[in-house]
């Protein structure tokens, strides 16, 4: 075990901009990803078959999840923390593959969907709401609370993405410590929990990520709620 | 463990360009083929309902039809009942009427036996009475009852009105040559005189008279004019009861 397996080394870089591993293989995943949903899409049937089904099954797993926590708001948030649960399994898993290390094992990767996510809360909450409602948002329930409410905008952030980040290069360290101490095929359970735990951090990143987005939309929701009783 | 912003920016681009791609190609297909079976599965529910709204209406309609049918059934069953109610009691009448005349008939019939039977029995008693009359005076007749004949005769012819007379003179015909005087018993020549000289005045006639006795009169004369013969004997007078006693049956 070297320092390589500890630090992302770029392998290209060309001014300011460093090609790294985790670029590549995130550039990688795309392909497969984006490879996978052409072929799964480009012959869709009303009468699915087995393929078909099990696409369409992971799709409308994805959309009732957000439907639970966001129910008006599911074709807005729907690619892009459907996009998370994909991306991140997907990254997750290719820890896996041997001489190959997952892009959420990077701090950079996983800074940088956790900097998307703080985006894109604020994009779903400015855009549904108007800025206004959406800024009066962090004065609830009590003005008091707007210190904090901004410093859990930035914290939640960060948890987001070094949880991932520490899970994920954790896993990755025990199995090569497994590796060098006990030898080939000894660190296969840790690898079988490696699975678990990629898809139980996919899980929670794009649980969480969802549960921020729909925060920010939870006002006009109950505005709304509001609005349906009245008409009632 | 550091942060590398190219890496970092590259991530934000590649993320970005992964959700394109995949609302692209997984989620916009997916999604939109889901809501076309959704809608199809919408459409043949609602064609499904409304097949079984039009089955329920076929179905209250034939229950309505069936309960017509039924109640149409029960309006020809009492039509029929009333029908042949109406043809029995036109039957019970005419089967009536049928059996007052046959009443009639047969009360006509024995009415007319009884007739017959009670002019049977009158005509036997007439019979009878002329029989047991006709043997009275067979066994009373005798010299004395010719003679009341006689004398009744006499009588009678001297009796006659004119007018009678007159129409009597062309009752024999052409003048006869003899007048036949029959009796019972002789008559004698009294008696005689006393005729001849009754029938000249009567007849006017003056033929002569011829004299004969015929026991089967029994008792009386018969007097033959030509052709016109005038009776007064028991045997005729008897039959002409017996002949009344036929026409009276």
């Amino acid at each position: 075990m070297g320092e390589d397996s500890l630090f992302i080394r770029p392998i290209f870089e060309w001014g300011p901009v460093n090609l790294t591993t985790t670029v590549i293989t995130t550039w990688v995943v795309m392909a497969i990803i984006g490879g996978f949903a052409w072929l799964a899409t480009r012959r869709l049937q009303m009468s699915p078959a087995r393929f078909q089904t099990l696409v369409e099954a992971v799709v409308s797993i994805i959309e009732e999840s957000i439907r639970d926590i966001a129910p008006l708001h599911v074709q807005q948030i729907l690619p892009f923390i459907g996009t998370l649960w994909v991306f991140i399994v997907i990254a997750n898993l290719t820890g896996l593959i041997p001489g190959m290390h997952s892009p959420t094992r990077d701090l950079s990767a996983t800074a940088a969907i956790a900097f998307l996510v703080f985006l894109s809360v604020h994009w779903y909450g400015i855009r549904l709401q108007g800025l206004k409602n959406y800024l009066v948002h962090y004065l609830k329930p009590s003005p008091i609370l707007l210190p904090f409410n901004l410093i859990s905008e930035v914290t939640r952030t960060i948890a987001l993405a070094v949880r991932l980040f520490g899970n994920m290069m954790s896993l990755e360290m025990v199995a090569l410590l497994v590796l060098m101490v006990a030898g080939f095929l000894a660190p296969v359970p840790i690898l079988m929990l490696h699975i678990v735990e990629a898809l139980v951090q996919a899980y929670i990143f794009g649980m969480l990520a969802l549960i921020y987005v729909a925060s920010g939309l939870q006002s006009q929701q109950l505005r709304q709620q509001k609005q349906g009783e009245n008409h009632a | 463990m550091e942060l590398n912003w190219s890496t970092f920016l590259l991530e934000i681009f590649n993320f970005l360009v992964l959700v394109w791609i995949l609302k692209r190609f997984l989620y916009q297909p997916v999604l939109d083929i889901i809501a076309r079976r959704r809608a199809a599965i919408e459409t043949q529910l609602a064609e499904a309902r409304q097949q079984h709204a039009e089955a329920d209406a076929l179905k209250q309609q034939y229950e309505h039809r069936l309960a017509d049918w039924e109640h149409e059934r029960q309006q020809a069953l009492d039509r029929l009942m009333q029908e042949i109610e109406e043809t029995r009691n036109q039957q019970m009448q005419k089967l009536k009427a049928e059996l007052s005349q046959q009443e009639e008939k047969t009360r006509v019939a024995r009415s007319r036996q009884d007739k017959q039977l009670i002019r049977a029995i009158e005509q036997r008693a007439l019979q009878q009475s002329a029989e047991f009359a006709s043997r009275l005076l067979a066994e009373a007749a005798g010299p004395e009852l010719e003679n009341r004949l006689f004398d009744l005769l006499l009588n009678g012819l001297s009796a006659l009105p004119a007018d009678q007379i007159e129409a009597l003179g062309n009752k024999w015909g052409e003048s006869p040559e003899t007048i036949v005087v029959s009796s019972a018993y002789p008559l004698d020549d009294d008696k005689r005189h006393q005729l001849e000289a009754t029938l000249s005045r009567v007849t006017g006639l003056s033929a002569p008279v011829h004299y004969e006795q015929d026991a089967k009169l029994l008792a009386g004369l018969n007097i033959t004019i030509g052709s016109w013969l005038l009776q007064l004997n028991v045997r005729d007078e008897l039959r002409g009861f017996m002949e009344l006693a036929d026409i009276e049956s």
